[in-house]
């Protein structure tokens, strides 16, 4: 679709850092916040090759014990906060305009006050490392009364997910506005890109948990610097009452990590499998449900405490099986009958659908009670959330980053490269990920420093530390496509995948307030029906 | 099936997917040989992690191959547009009613069996206090409630104390019902022995407390679960379950050189609270 560039006020061009520092371009914003999460994607990697090298011997003296704590608190950290829950943040304000044929966010600014909140929280966190006393090391879940007693590292980190708490949750507004009130004519919300729907879910989480987060935070704090007792049992707190407030942000938060991931997946098959995504609907509802359930199920963080109602939130961990499994229902049925090709973004598509999978069924065995009881705090956990959160988000940001990377960038990462990208980061992630099970039934505890030559953990541990540095080898691949494709010029037409939704209908990459004019929107392909016709419904 | 040969680059990648899942679940199987258990609780844990595991073998045997399948069977072959199948009732209706009865299926059991093991304690059962401290363990034994063979009479307490450095080992009598009371006065702390396939909180400001009855004797390597600290790494023990005849020389044994002879001053409380 041809577009007009929009006449510049003549004379004055900023320059270029200054204008990506000023921008509130949806556009540039997510671009900032790509750049900015995969930095930190990479940090929390080094982080996690430090703590496998550590593992990867029994008995081993690589970083003492107090170092290991820090570091797989950091690391955690920068995973989780300031990497996959800002990488949705990225996409979104990328595509969610380009998606829903809007020119901007509903509130540009604050779109640009919520990236640059993140810098400053990221910095302050990590400075943690050069103060006495060391960075967070209490775990990224911050268990009251251990919380209480590090130094002033962990003060940083408090005010530091604060900081990017307040972020989430203006971003959230924004997304929210945005969806409700600036879609393209035609646009109901049963016509919606996928993707924008599980941001949507996302962002009403982000309202609705995050300022809990943000009273337990204040709380901690109260408590560590100024003689408040809410979790100190010698002046009438409750130890447990931390788990409780924190999970019930942080179990939702997990869904706030993967949702929008799902809705990647369910961009990109569509696309490659010619075909709409089967049961639309039925997807957007299991979307709500999980977001719905996932604010009754947090005391399964805590069965092993002896505190919790342990029926009642085992059966609604079993019961979040259930939109999950509509979801693969959901995969399944839009590759079959499809006419199914694999370029790099669809590899990354089907390996999120079969490693979920795999996330989907370890969960049960922590829903199952007294299993957990026997699997709660050791490696079985720690790869059930790998499977979730690295098999699962992390392969949809790669595939969304391989799908929209000729739209953003206007250029075409390598087909070679991105496949050997994904084989050596799918068996990598399994040989580092699933030793972690049997580790588990065996016994290994997580967070540990080190472990006894004679528990008979070495072998898997060494295993599962090679595949990590096999992790790290599979970023080589990726790293020179994204060099050797900016080495070219902007080639990319409009949409050269074929696809559905109205990023596609604008140049790549879009200019300035994206559209000149927009196609009709009747469902929720708007480009399939564009080239295609009605009748090919 | 089609009879057109795959594209070679094609039939790789499948095959590799294919070897990668069946693969997976090889290893799973054969590698779920988690430890049976040494009490009556960890076999009914038991039984329902292979409950559990049989479920999901099949859910993601089935799903795995119907993916498999899918992607060589609709891989594309030229470029007539698929049928645009957007779902249907009934399809849609399975696809939320197979996983309603696998989860309620599941649930039920567990909670049957979570019923078993919560079952309480006998009165008569032998009591030891655990007290998790950073970072090692206190095990200690009221000698007015040792289970079968207490003189009710016995008054003291004997204790193991434990270092980082020298892990203490808890002593119980083996087929007998024995009852943990869980505290800790520093941070939280968790009690787990891997052949229990148990684990319980021990949690500041409150007492949790669980029973089990053993079954086999011998020592079982165990450590704290949750993250207390520094040294929370170091934070093992061992449970050596011995028969009742050498349990009680055990603790004779100790009362004697703990409390002297007829000394009755309690010795618990000594790490420094």
């Amino acid at each position: 679709m041809a577009t007009v560039a929009v006449p510049q006020l003549s004379g004055y061009h900023r320059p270029a850092v200054l204008d990506w520092i000023m921008t509130v371009d949806h556009k540039k914003l997510g671009i900032l916040y790509l750049y900015f999460t995969l930095f930190f994607f990479a940090v929390g990697g080094i982080l996690a090759l430090l703590v496998r090298t550590q593992l990867a011997v029994a008995d081993n003296s690589f970083v003492g014990n107090d170092a290991y704590n820090q570091i797989f608190t950091m690391h955690a950290s920068a995973m989780l906060f300031l990497f996959i829950i800002p990488v949705w943040a990225g996409f979104g304000n990328y595509l969610v305009p380009l998606q829903i044929g809007a020119a901007d966010m509903a509130f540009p600014r604050i779109n640009a006050l919520s990236f640059w909140m993140l810098p400053p929280a990221g910095i302050l966190m990590f400075a943690g490392f050069i103060v006495d006393g060391g960075a967070a090391d209490g775990g990224w879940t911050a268990y009251s009364p251990l919380a209480q007693q590090t130094g002033v590292g962990m003060d940083m980190w408090i005010i530091a997910v604060i900081v990017l708490g307040m972020s989430s949750t203006i971003g959230a507004a924004n997304f929210l506005v945005t969806m409700f009130r600036m879609r393209a004519p035609g646009m109901t919300m049963f016509r919606m890109p996928i993707f924008c729907w599980t941001m949507l879910v996302t962002a009403l989480l982000q309202l609705l948990a995050t300022p809990v987060l943000a009273a337990a935070l204040v709380m901690l704090f109260i408590d560590r610097n100024y003689g408040g007792q809410f979790f100190d049992p010698n002046g009438g707190g409750n130890v447990v009452l931390w788990q409780n407030v924190f999970w019930f942000y942080s179990h939702p938060a997990v869904y706030i990590m993967i949702l929008p991931g799902m809705g990647i997946v369910s961009e990109i098959l569509p696309v490659f499998s010619r075909k709409p995504l089967f049961g639309y609907k039925a997807f957007v509802f299991a979307t709500i449900g999980i977001g719905g359930l996932g604010f009754s199920v947090w005391a399964h963080h805590m069965f092993t405490t002896g505190s919790v109602l342990l029926p009642f939130f085992g059966f609604m961990t079993f019961m979040i099986g259930v939109p999950t499994g509509v979801k693969i229902f959901n995969w399944l049925g839009t590759l079959w009958g499809g006419s199914i090709s694999f370029p790099t973004p669809m590899l990354f598509a089907i390996g999120f659908v079969s490693m979920f999978l795999i996330g989907g069924i370890n969960g049960t065995y922590s829903a199952a009670v007294p299993v957990d009881f026997a699997l709660h705090d050791t490696y079985f956990v720690v790869a059930h959330i790998h499977y979730v959160l690295f098999g699962g988000s992390v392969f949809a940001v790669f595939g969304g980053l391989y799908y929209w990377f000729p739209k953003i960038w206007g250029r075409q990462l390598n087909e070679r490269l991105g496949k050997l990208h994904f084989v050596l980061m799918f068996v990598g992630f399994n040989v580092a990920f699933f030793p972690m099970h049997m580790l588990g039934l065996d016994g290994m505890p997580r967070r540990i420093a080190v472990y006894a030559d004679s528990a008979g953990w070495e072998a898997l541990n060494m295993l599962s530390t090679g595949g990590a540095f096999l992790i790290a080898v599979s970023m080589i691949p990726f790293l020179i496509a994204v060099v050797m494709a900016f080495m070219r010029p902007k080639d990319q037409p409009d949409d050269p995948w074929e696809g559905n939704t109205l990023e596609w209908a604008t140049t790549s990459p879009p200019p300035d307030y994206n559209f000149d004019s927009l196609p009709p929107v009747r469902s929720e392909r708007p480009l399939f029906d564009a080239r295609h016709g009605d009748e090919a419904h | 099936m089609r009879r057109v040969p795959l594209h070679r680059r094609l039939r790789l990648l499948a095959a590799t997917l294919a070897a990668a899942l069946l693969a997976l679940l090889a290893t799973g199987t054969a590698s779920a040989i988690q430890p049976g258990g040494i009490t009556d609780e960890a076999r009914l844990m038991n039984d329902l992690f292979w409950i559990v595991t049989i479920a999901g073998l099949i859910v993601f045997g089935l799903v795995g191959a119907a993916l498999v399948y899918a992607m060589i069977r609709y891989r594309r072959q030229n470029d007539e547009l698929p049928p645009q199948f957007h779902g249907g009732g009934k399809i849609e209706a399975a696809m939320v009613g197979v996983p309603v009865l696998i989860v309620i299926g599941l649930f039920t059991i567990s909670m049957i069996i979570l019923v078993q093991i919560d079952d309480k304690a006998e009165d008569e059962a032998l009591t030891i206090d655990v007290t998790g401290f950073q970072f090692s363990w206190q095990f200690a034994y009221n000698l007015n409630d040792l289970g079968t063979n207490t003189d009710p009479n016995a008054e003291g307490t004997i204790a193991v104390i434990g270092t980082p450095a020298n892990d203490p080992i808890l002593y119980m009598p083996v087929d007998e019902p024995v009852e943990f009371l869980l505290k800790s006065n520093d941070v939280i702390h968790s009690f787990y022995v891997k052949d229990f396939l148990y684990k319980l909180d021990l949690i500041p400001g409150r007492v949790n407390s669980f029973t089990v009855t053993a079954r086999e004797t011998g020592d079982f390597s165990a450590q704290c679960a949750e993250l207390c600290g520094t040294n929370h790494a170091l934070m093992r023990f061992t449970v050596r379950v011995v028969e009742r005849d050498e349990f009680d020389a055990w603790v004779a044994a100790e009362a004697a050189r703990q409390l002297g002879d007829g000394a009755l001053v309690s010795t618990s409380g000594t790490q420094g609270d």
